[in-house]
C-alpha cells in the first residue's frame, strides 16, 4: 500500500535554533573583535528535516550559518545530508548504513557542536573541540556502518565507523595546518573514523573511544613551483571519553593525543613536523532544578606534548612560547527559561593561546599569556 | 490503658494492608499503552528503553513506530521515566537531542495532558505512550513489561 500525502507529511520533522552570544576579551581576539569593549560576533542559526517514507529508511539534512571571526562569515552551509537505511532491527538490536555528508562522530559533543543545547557551555573545551580547524573536524562526505546492541545487565553498545573525505578547503584550516605564508591549496584523501560508545542501563557511565585517520594533500601555488613540493598530511587523533551521571550531577572528563605528521614537501621545516597533540578536560556540571545549571571545567591542551611550555618552539620558530599551550578555567551558568529558550553566561581564566585562531589573531607575537573572556549567550530552539 | 493482644493484631494487620494499599497504588497509577494495531502484549525492559531512546524504527510487523511523552518537567514523565527506563528526563533529553541534530533520529512528539496523550495514542497506529491509570478504556492495549 502506496502513503497518502498526510502518512508523508506525519513522517516528516522540522527543527531548528537561532542563537546570539556576546563576548569580551582583556586580551587577544574571539570571533571578531573583543578585547576593546566586547561584541556580539557570534551568531548560530540551523535548520533541520528529518523524513522517513519508510521503516527502513531516513532523509535527514541540516543547514547552518556560523558567524563567528574572520572564517565563519554566517553564509549558510550544508551541515549534513544524508540517506540512512537500516539493513537490520530487532528489538533493541539494530544495524544499518548511511550514505551522504555526515557529521564526523568523535567524543561526546562533536556531532552536535553547533547547537547551543547540546552544548554544557558556550564555548566546547577548545582543547579537543577546536573551533580553528573546525570545518576539517565538523562533518564530511561518507559512507558509514553503525551497529547497536543491548543486554538488559550490561547496558549498552553502539559503533560507528566511517570511510570518509574530510572538508579541508578553507582557509582557517589551511593557515592553521600549513602557516600563513603559502599559497597553494590542501584536498582531502581518503580517511577513517570509528567511534564505540558503552552506556550502562541508565546511563550512569557512559564510555567512548574515537579515532580518526585524517589524511590530505597539499598543492603548491603558481608561484611556489620548486620552493616546496605536494606534499601530505596525516593527522590522526585518539579520544578517550567518560562520563558519570546523577539526578543533579554530571562529571565528564575527555583525553585526546592527536599525531600529526607531514611528509614529502621537501621543506625542511615542514617536513620535521611529526609529534603527538595532547588533550583533555575535567567538568562538573550541577542541575539545581529544572531551570537552573551551574558548570565547572578546567581543560588543558598541548599543540606539542614534548615541547608542553612551548619553550623549543620558540627557540627554533621565533614566536612566542604561550602560543603552543592554553589551559582554561572555566565557570558558567545556564538558565532553560522555558523549554524552548536558554540563557547563559560564563567566564573563562585563560593561560596561553593555542586554541586562538590565526585569522583572527594573525600576529602571534602580540598576543598575551594570561587573558580573560566573558561570554553571554541567549538561545532559541523551535 | 491496657493493650489487649487482639488490638496489637489488629495494628499490625492495618499497617500491613496499607503497604499493600500503597503499594498496589504505585504499581497501577499510570500504564505503558500503545495503539491497537502494534501487536505486543508484553516486551522487555530493555526494548522498551530503546524504544523510548528512539532506537529501533518499527514494531515487529513493519509498522513506524511513533512515540508520545509529556513535557520534561511532568511529574508522570518524571517517574515514568525513573521507574519504567531507569533515566532521568534530562539524560532523555540530551539522548534525543544527540539523534535530532545529528540526524540519525527524531525526537518523540510531546504531548500536552492526559486527555491529549489519549487521543493521541487512540488514533495514531503505531503509537506508543503512557497514562495515568484513569483515562485508559478499552479503545488503548495496554502494554506490560516482562
Amino acid at each position: 500500500m502506496w502513503p497518502t500525502a498526510k502518512d508523508l507529511l506525519d513522517n516528516l520533522q522540522i527543527q531548528g535554533f537561532a542563537s546570539q552570544a556576546f563576548m569580551a576579551t582583556s586580551d587577544n581576539d574571539v570571533f571578531g573583535n573583543t578585547d576593546e569593549g566586547g561584541g556580539f560576533g557570534f551568531t548560530e542559526l540551523g535548520l533541520n528535516a528529518l523524513f522517513s517514507p519508510h521503516s527502513r529508511l531516513q532523509l535527514s539534512a541540516q543547514m547552518l550559518s556560523r558567524r563567528a571571526g574572520k572564517d565563519n562569515t554566517g553564509v549558510p552551509r550544508l551541515d549534513f545530508a544524508f540517506l540512512d537505511y537500516r539493513l537490520y532491527s530487532h528489538e533493541a538490536n539494530q544495524f544499518g548504513i548511511r550514505f551522504g555528508r555526515l557529521k564526523n562522530p568523535f567524543g561526546f559533543y562533536n556531532d552536535t557542536r553547533d547547537v547551543p543545547f547540546t552544548r554544557p557551555s558556550i564555548l566546547l573545551p577548545q582543547s579537543i573541540y577546536f573551533d580553528r580547524t573546525r570545518n576539517v573536524g565538523l562533518s564530511s562526505d561518507s559512507i558509514q556502518f553503525y551497529g547497536e546492541t543491548s543486554n538488559a545487565k550490561w547496558g549498552d553498545f553502539a559503533i560507528q565507523f566511517g570511510i570518509i573525505r574530510p572538508i579541508v578547503d578553507d582557509r582557517d584550516t589551511e593557515i592553521s595546518l600549513l602557516g600563513p605564508r603559502l599559497t597553494g591549496n590542501l584536498s582531502p584523501d581518503v580517511s577513517l573514523i570509528g567511534r564505540g560508545l558503552f552506556e550502562t542501563p541508565g546511563k550512569r557511565f557512559r564510555l567512548a573511544v574515537s579515532g580518526i585517520w585524517f589524511n590530505a594533500d597539499y598543492k603548491p601555488g603558481v608561484k611556489e613551483a620548486g620552493l616546496i613540493n605536494p606534499g601530505s598530511i596525516e593527522f590522526s587523533p585518539i579520544y578517550v571519553s567518560a562520563q558519570y551521571n546523577t539526578e543533579r550531577w554530571t562529571l565528564t572528563s575527555e583525553y585526546a593525543l592527536r599525531k600529526f605528521r607531514y611528509t614529502d614537501f621537501d621543506v625542511t621545516d615542514l617536513d620535521i613536523l611529526d609529534f603527538y597533540g595532547e588533550s583533555f578536560y575535567f567538568q562538573g556540571e550541577y542541575r539545581f532544578n529544572h531551570k537552573w545549571e551551574a558548570l565547572i571545567r578546567y581543560d588543558v591542551l598541548y599543540t606539542d606534548r614534548s615541547d608542553r611550555d612551548g619553550s623549543e618552539f620558540a627557540a627554533l620558530r621565533g614566536k612566542p612560547a604561550h602560543s603552543r599551550f592554553a589551559k582554561d578555567l572555566t565557570v558558567g551558568l545556564r538558565w532553560n527559561i522555558t523549554p524552548r529558550i536558554m540563557a547563559r553566561l560564563e567566564y573563562h581564566r585563560i593561560n596561553g593561546t593555542a586554541w586562538l585562531a590565526p585569522l583572527d589573531n594573525p600576529d602571534a607575537s602580540m598576543t598575551s599569556k594570561n587573558w580573560n573572556l566573558f561570554a553571554a549567550q541567549l538561545s532559541f530552539r523551535f | 490503658m491496657m493493650r489487649t493482644p487482639n488490638t496489637k493484631h489488629l495494628y499490625i494487620l492495618l499497617t500491613m494492608l496499607l503497604f499493600v494499599i500503597t503499594d498496589i497504588k504505585a504499581e497501577s497509577h499510570y500504564q505503558i499503552v500503545t495503539h491497537p494495531s502494534v501487536n505486543e502484549d508484553s516486551i522487555s525492559k530493555n526494548y522498551l528503553r530503546a524504544i523510548f531512546s528512539m532506537r529501533p524504527r518499527a514494531w515487529s510487523n513493519d509498522l513506524i513506530i511513533k512515540v508520545f511523552v509529556l513535557p520534561d518537567d511532568n511529574p508522570l514523565h518524571h517517574s515514568f521515566a525513573k521507574e519504567q527506563l531507569g533515566l532521568f528526563p534530562y539524560q532523555l533529553r540530551q539522548s534525543w537531542d544527540r539523534l535530532v541534530f545529528s540526524g540519525t533520529g527524531q525526537a518523540p512528539t510531546t504531548v500536552s495532558s492526559n486527555e491529549e496523550m489519549r487521543l493521541r495514542i487512540m488514533n495514531t497506529p503505531g503509537a506508543i505512550g503512557y497514562l495515568e491509570t484513569a483515562y485508559i478504556d478499552d479503545e488503548i492495549n495496554i502494554l506490560q513489561i516482562k
